[in-house]
């Protein structure tokens, strides 16, 4: 017996967005992992305060809530001073009593509004040409000028039909509990309707393994059917059963903000300072053919790196900066084996080449990790919701995949590390054909959307730049 | 690679989310080590399984080509019929190490949906290490052949027919993208596998390969 969401997604987005579908049973399977509740009101929207972090196989992993939801909207409001005036008033004070309901931790609802590029260009373009920041390292290396937001690129393993977006602006949600997904996503959306035009929902959970048991990836994936789910190891973290949130893999507090690393010239004004950059995709995952296909050392191989030696029951394989590779590395695997593995050849572009200092004071030493991920796991075909359903090749019948969601300092330095996972690195490409094992994950992933978009500090993430004279 | 089957969702109350979960987890096992507790038809228990004469001969004739025991298949998963040379017969080969492969498959395509049934049986005379396949990896030009083990995950052994088997999920060559069953018997490896795609996930192909192993029967050699 299967699962469809097919009686939970067929109305309109109002009647959707409070709805949990399949993923209520998340609920059921798990319990939310014990958390500290307080949190503090940080200047950044996407960092949440009282993520545990637990060891396992004598590495540290972040526990990440198990409830997440992306809502994508484009913008009903006119584009006039006033109409914008308004708009960013009611959108704020339903952020600010969202603030008030909720810490931004797990235990409570992390929110997260970010801005595409369509919104800057259409509603304060003006503005954008002044204060959005410029990409230093991109309009060097390309020798004309590059902001920190970019449209979204199909790379070299995307296919044609990777549908690159266009929406105004999306809404992480954040929480272990679906109750206050639900509130928040309602608070915003429903309660806004003459602000927004929602054009997808997207829902998801990861993790709930971390006390014992199958886990939740595989659970879920066995409650819809899905191919290759049986095979999902018990405790597995994500479909694909190795653990991603590695604490040594994940940026640290405010390595991804647009001002740390020196990346971004954030202007006079400093106006986007704590701010940072998203970028939204969605994948499915082919698990028949990673579990029966692929063996446990090649999925290793996959992974992490060829040749990587591992007991066949490992799930979190270390990623501190001793274990990282560069672009030698990377090279010499694809000579030897013509193989690259995915963190592997993704930490050339995604690790720090050389210690560097914050604006703070924070020392971050060679081989820390930039990029923040907080994607999740999904039986959303592509998406839970969606407004143009045959735009966007909706089905009912559920499907392993990924929201793949990420916060690195500019679109240019998501660029860099996506083109490393598909062996374009800074010293040259590796040549693989499209789909080849050798290329890591990308032969079992298929990406159907992708849109970045620029994430402002809290003081600013309410129709940013619009109480700004054009 | 073989080609991936694409899989078709069942539409279920989500009222049964909880009872689907349970028998998810309830219903079967990579392995476990006692007896299988599939459940057998009162004619199965009893009755001990039977080569059918007609197919009887050609086991025969393998078992004596090879020098070595081989096992006849008494049941196979709707629609095989284990009869060579018969409509599902999908070729029977020996190599010069002895070690024999034969295959049974069904195969239908309807309404863009690929079915297939597929079972193979091999054994490997005089030896019961597992057997080595070549990966072969081209990129860029470039081939790069490796040695991997042709069964590999193992997911377990349990005891089911007088054999104690174990559970391989991701295998190579003509076993590709099924669950096999390997198991000794007197120096020699024997395996049952069958491809898991539709009509059958993986929980009924278990169920397959338990109840074709409890209807295996030995035919030795002749001479």
């Amino acid at each position: 017996m299967r699962l469809t969401r097919k009686q939970l997604v067929g109305g309109a987005a109002a009647s959707v967005l409070a709805a949990g579908g399949i993923y209520r049973l998340v609920d059921e399977l798990t319990e939310a992992p014990t958390r500290t509740a307080s949190g503090s009101v940080r200047p950044e929207q996407h960092l949440l305060d009282g993520v545990r972090v637990v060891r396992d196989n004598g590495v540290e992993v972040l526990v990440p809530p198990l409830h997440h939801e992306v809502v994508t909207a484009k913008l009903r409001v006119g584009a006039s001073p006033s109409e914008l005036h308004d708009a960013r008033q009611n959108l704020e004070a339903a952020l600010t009593q969202l603030d008030e309901r909720f810490a931004a931790t797990p235990s409570g609802l992390g929110v997260t509004v970010a801005w595409g590029l369509p919104y800057f260009s259409e509603y304060v373009p003006a503005q954008a040409e002044r204060y959005l920041p410029v990409d230093l390292r991109a309009t060097a290396a390309r020798g004309e000028t590059v902001r920190v937001l970019e449209d979204a690129i199909r790379f070299p393993s995307d296919q044609d039909s990777t549908r690159l977006e266009t929406n105004d602006l999306a809404v992480l949600l954040r929480s272990d509990s679906l109750d206050h997904i639900a509130e928040g996503a309602a608070t915003l959306f429903d309660d806004h309707d003459a602000l927004f035009r929602v054009t997808s929902i997207r829902k998801g959970f990861v993790g709930g393994a971390s006390e014992g048991g199958p886990g939740l990836p595989k659970q879920m994936a066995l409650a819809a059917g899905i191919q290759g789910a049986e095979l999902i190891p018990d405790g597995a973290q994500l479909f694909l059963g190795f653990t991603s949130t590695q604490k040594a893999g994940l940026g640290p507090s405010k390595i991804a903000n647009l001002e740390t690393l020196g990346y971004a010239d954030l202007g006079p004004s400093g106006y986007f300072a704590h701010g940072t950059h998203l970028h939204l995709s969605h994948l499915f995952e082919d698990l028949a053919a990673w579990y029966q296909v692929f063996d446990f050392q090649e999925r290793l191989d996959t992974t992490f790196r060829p040749g990587l030696v591992a007991s066949p029951e490992t799930q979190t394989v270390a990623q501190g900066p001793k274990d990282v590779q560069d672009e030698r590395h990377v090279r010499h695997d694809y000579e030897r084996h013509r193989r690259i593995g995915h963190s592997g050849s993704v930490q050339p572009a995604s690790r720090l080449a050389r210690d560097v200092v914050g604006p703070d004071g924070t020392r971050y030493p060679k081989g820390t990790a930039v990029p923040q991920r907080a994607d999740f796991n999904t039986l959303d075909n592509p998406f839970f919701w969606t407004s143009e359903p045959g735009r966007d090749a909706y089905a009912e019948a559920p499907s392993a995949g990924l929201h793949f969601v990420i916060f690195n300092p500019t679109s240019d330095d998501f660029r860099r590390t996506r083109l490393a996972m598909d062996g374009v690195l800074p010293g040259g490409r590796l040549t693989f054909e499209t789909g080849s094992r050798g290329q890591g994950f990308n032969s079992v992933l298929s990406t159907t959307h992708r849109q970045n978009f620029l994430v402002p500090p809290r003081a600013h993430r309410s129709f940013p730049l619009a109480e700004l004279s054009a | 690679m073989k080609r991936r089957i694409a899989s078709v969702a069942i539409v279920v109350a989500i009222g049964a989310i909880a009872v689907v979960v349970g028998a998810a987890f309830g219903s079967w096992a990579w392995g476990a080590d006692e007896e299988s507790s599939s459940v057998a038809t009162v004619e199965e228990v009893e009755s001990p399984p039977v080569c059918a004469r007609s197919q009887r001969v050609s086991w025969q004739k393998l078992a004596n080509e090879i020098r070595a025991p081989v096992y006849c298949p008494s049941w196979l998963p709707s629609p095989l019929v284990g009869q060579f040379g018969g409509r599902f017969f999908n070729g029977r080969s020996v190599d010069p190490d002895r070690s024999y492969l034969v295959s049974f498959v069904w195969f239908e395509r309807s309404l863009g949906i690929v079915n297939e049934v597929h079972v193979n049986l091999r054994g490997y005379p005089g030896t019961t290490r597992i057997p080595a396949c070549e990966d072969t990896l081209t990129v860029a030009g470039k081939t790069v052949r490796t040695k991997i083990p042709c069964f590999s995950d193992k997911r377990g052994t349990k005891r089911i027919g007088g054999a104690t088997v174990t559970v391989y999920t991701a295998n190579q060559g003509a076993d590709q993208w099924h669950v096999l069953y390997a198991w000794r018997r007197n120096g020699t490896l024997y395996t049952l596998s069958e491809h898991v795609a539709e009509p059958y996930g993986v929980e009924e192909v278990i169920s397959h390969l338990d109840r074709m192993m409890r209807r295996l029967v030995l035919v030795p050699p002749s001479a």
